[in-house]
């Protein structure tokens, strides 16, 4: 700690010799140079102009003063922005890092001595100041629209800086799918994807916009709520921006580094933060259906973090190794963090338990509960099921595909639910008797039809189901788990790894 | 500085890539790597430039190990690829600077590391050039300068002078040597063993991920000593003869490998020098016209193309 401090000290002692993040200065030299980037600030440009001078010369024709002029010529500047900036620069900086990172082309800059987190922070920042050069090219038109009266100045500053949060986090969800080890033709349908997703929050963005312009920021100011809701959504915006950083990071850290350690720690604050601020809100409401606001999205996440966790190698470095703590008091909390499927697991079933437990008592405890039976059941059994597809794939690629890369067990996971869900159907489908009726019908075992069966009645079949079925991939998983349990030791006490010694 | 490769393995699924391979060399030195494509050259070379991870087996960069220190082995180690990844939208100039900066380089050291690289690699001409727009040649000096910038100890090359006309090998030949002479190790792979014979100190040969023959090319050329090439050549006009002096020498002792070529006929000598001259003198007993009778010392091309069989993984 004391060596912490003292390199902190000597960081802001020599102040002077403060450079700009190596990666920021590289990307906006080429940003400028690129075609890519001036094309489209002069066609956003183009634009802005003609788009003021269209609104102008419409005007200049009616005899009546238009007092919302301003606000309406700010709406489309508002959409100009928005769509240039959605669209634009995530998508830029989202291909710049996809081409750095193609498998068989690897950026030299990965193997230099920047940390991983530096790069990742530095291709955020090149990009966030990207925005406010699109930013800053909107200004003086934005300006120019509140000479013209129908909008106040908090107002576009608000929408801005909304406009700004937004674009920045797009951006980070731009690097991360970037940075995830694909080929080009996945990384392809991911820009694609990106288009779509765009588009979809486009839409939602400037009709709030809208909104916000048509009740006037200025006047909603004064009110708690509106602080209340405004920080709500900068800290889940920020939260989320961390979370993709840090998964960003992850993914551009070689592979002996500890990978795990800093995404799990993230997402156990993130959750714990999610936890506390729900109980706040329950108890400042006195509902207690505020809890589900973090209980669902949580098994939402527990669900997405088992398949990655599952798809962890059982292998740790020795980078990793070395760091795992001698103190056999410490050890069990670096099993739950560190690199590794076991310990990813316990994590994961620990912090599922948690929620369950914290959920149902706020549910009996505050008015507004308790959860329904069904709903219940189908929180339980959905859960039930992801633990039993991902254990049971890690037990088939631990056991008969040992040869094969563990990172496939994820995808063997998700294609046996997927399987699973869509063989009752086909089977109709070719006996010509698929209808929706034989469809809802009971399918243990099948995911969906837990969430789309009309008859709550068969929600039970599929508790106890999920329940056998998990318990039974436990049991053959516990040889596994044990062996894990017993290789996560320091590097000093183990064997080195084979092969290492004399030289021919 | 000394680079150890110890038992370095690495698998890329059921691939073996690099099978349990040892080797040394030190500062100074510059060490050839040869093997035919696909032998395991380029991940080994990727294992020590800390780019690729071992399945097994480490390497020390004067007891550095790339696996446990990645940070203090990149700064210990510059890599040069066969080729420049491609960037667009940036000068040479500003290529060096960022990746000075990227190793920490700071103010005027900064700016003089790169001033100095970049007359070191003969770039100064065409420092404010974007890299897209350089040739092969050109591209390959800024790699290198890219991975000197920094003044690592260690040096790795792949295939450097792949695609490049014969003055730019000369240049690059001249360049390597330069950087031995400050105490850099070098380790490159080539396909033109000519060249590389005429700048190592050593050699390694890998095949299968396997290595076949490694020490110094005095050691290695030694070891291969036996099997010097001879080549005979005929009185003009008495080419005719050929084929039968090809039979003769197929049963002649201390033979293997006769054939004819271009006129020549050529066969590798497993005997010593008395048995060179027994051979000769009972050809000419048997009136073979014999002009020329000369015997090739075997090169790193020979020795390479005696051990290899040409497979890969």
């Amino acid at each position: 700690m004391s060596a912490k401090l003292a390199s902190l000290k000597s960081h802001f002692a020599h102040w002077r010799e403060w450079e700009l993040n190596p990666i920021v200065i590289k990307e906006l030299r080429q940003g400028v140079r690129s075609w890519a980037v001036t094309g489209m600030l002069m066609l956003f440009l183009v634009v802005l102009f003609l788009t003021s001078l269209g609104y102008l010369i419409s005007e200049s024709f009616d005899l009546g003063a238009n007092l919302q002029l301003g606000g309406q010529m700010f709406s489309a500047f508002v959409v100009i922005l928005a769509g240039a900036s959605v669209f634009f620069i995530p998508l830029y900086t989202g291909i710049r890092v996809a081409a750095e990172r193609q498998e068989n082309n690897l950026d030299l800059l990965y193997v230099s001595t920047l940390s991983p987190a530096r790069i990742i922070r530095g291709k955020f920042l090149c990009s966030a100041y990207l925005v406010l050069l699109f930013f800053s090219a909107c200004m003086p038109f934005m300006a120019f629209t509140n000479l013209l009266r129908g909008i106040d100045l908090p107002t576009v500053f608000f929408i801005l800086a909304f406009l700004f949060l937004i674009v920045c986090a797009t951006n980070m969800v731009a690097i991360f799918l970037a940075c995830l080890p694909l080929s080009r033709p996945f990384k392809f349908l991911f820009v694609l994807y990106g288009i779509v997703q765009s588009a979809v929050i486009i839409a939602p963005l400037v009709a709030y916009a809208l909104e916000l312009m048509r009740s006037g920021v200025g006047a909603m100011m004064a009110g708690r709520d509106f602080w209340i809701g405004t920080l709500t959504v900068v800290g889940v915006g920020v939260a989320v921006t961390g979370l993709f950083f840090v998964l960003s990071v992850a993914l551009v850290s070689p592979l002996s580094a500890n990978r795990a350690l800093p995404v799990r720690i993230y997402l156990t604050a993130f959750w714990l933060l999610g936890g506390w601020l729900s109980v706040w809100w329950v108890v400042q409401s006195s509902n207690a259906g505020r809890i589900l606001f973090w209980t669902y999205p949580t098994l939402g996440a527990v669900v997405l973090a088992l398949l990655v966790t599952v798809s962890s190698s059982d292998q740790l470095s020795l980078r990793v190794r070395r760091k795992i703590p001698a103190a056999r008091l410490w050890r069990p909390l670096a099993f739950l963090f560190f690199n590794g499927a076991a310990g990813g697991l316990v994590w994961l079933a620990g912090i599922f338990v948690v929620t369950a437990l914290m959920t149902l008592t706020i549910m009996s405890t505050f008015p507004g509960g308790p959860m329904s039976v069904d709903d219940r059941r189908t929180y339980l059994t959905l859960a039930m099921y992801a633990f039993a597809y991902a254990l049971t794939a890690l037990f088939l690629q631990r056991n008969f595909l040992p040869r094969r890369p563990s990172k496939l067990t994820g995808l063997i996971a998700i294609l046996l639910a997927g399987g699973w869900a869509l063989a009752p159907a086909i089977f109709l489908f070719f006996a010509n008797r698929l209808s929706w009726k034989s469809v809802e019908g009971l399918q243990l075992g099948n995911v969906f039809n837990v969430l789309y069966s009309r008859d709550t009645s068969q929600l039970i079949w599929h508790e106890y189901f999920a329940c056998g079925w998990l318990i039974l991939v436990v049991a053959l998983n516990v040889k596994w788990f044990l062996r894990q349990l017993k290789n996560f030791r320091p590097a000093d006490n183990a064997v080195p790894p084979q092969g290492v010694g004399a030289e021919k | 500085m000394k680079v150890q490769v110890k038992n370095l393995r690495k698998e890329f699924g059921q691939t073996v890539a690099v099978d349990d391979i040892s080797f040394s060399f030190d500062s100074g030195h510059i060490f050839g790597f040869v093997g035919p494509n696909g032998a395991g050259k380029t991940t080994t070379m990727r294992i020590i430039s800390t780019i690729e991870e071992p399945t097994r087996g480490d390497v020390l960069l004067n007891g550095i190990s790339v696996c446990e220190e990645l940070e203090l082995a990149r700064r210990a180690v510059g890599y040069v690829p066969d080729t420049l990844p491609a960037h667009a939208d940036i000068t040479v100039h500003e290529y060096l600077d960022f990746f000075a900066r990227a190793y920490g380089l700071k103010g005027k050291k900064r700016t003089q590391a790169v001033e100095a690289i970049e007359e070191f690699t003969n770039v100064v001409g065409i420092r404010e050039k974007h890299l897209k727009a350089l040739s092969k040649g050109m591209k390959q000096r800024v790699s290198l300068g890219r991975a000197l910038v920094y003044d690592p100890d260690v040096l790795v090359l792949d295939e450097p002078a792949a695609g490049l006309d014969p003055r730019a090998r000369v240049e690059l030949r001249e360049l390597l040597i330069l950087l031995a002479e400050r105490r850099k190790a070098i380790l490159i792979s080539s396909h033109i063993l000519t060249e590389l014979t005429e700048i190592c100190n050593g050699v390694v040969i890998i095949e299968r991920g396997k290595i076949l023959e490694t020490g110094t090319i005095e050691e290695v050329l030694k070891k291969s000593a036996p099997r010097r090439t001879v080549a005979i050549r005929l009185l003009e006009g008495n080419s005719h003869q050929n084929p039968q002096l090809l039979r003769e020498l197929l049963q002649t002792p201390f033979v293997e490998n006769a054939r004819e070529v271009t006129n020549e006929i050529h066969f590798e000598l497993t005997g010593d020098e008395a048995a060179a001259c027994d051979i000769l003198g009972s050809l000419i007993a048997k009136k073979f016209k014999i002009i020329e009778f000369r015997q090739t010392k075997a090169n790193l091309e020979d020795i390479f193309m005696n051990v290899t069989k040409g497979g890969v993984q």
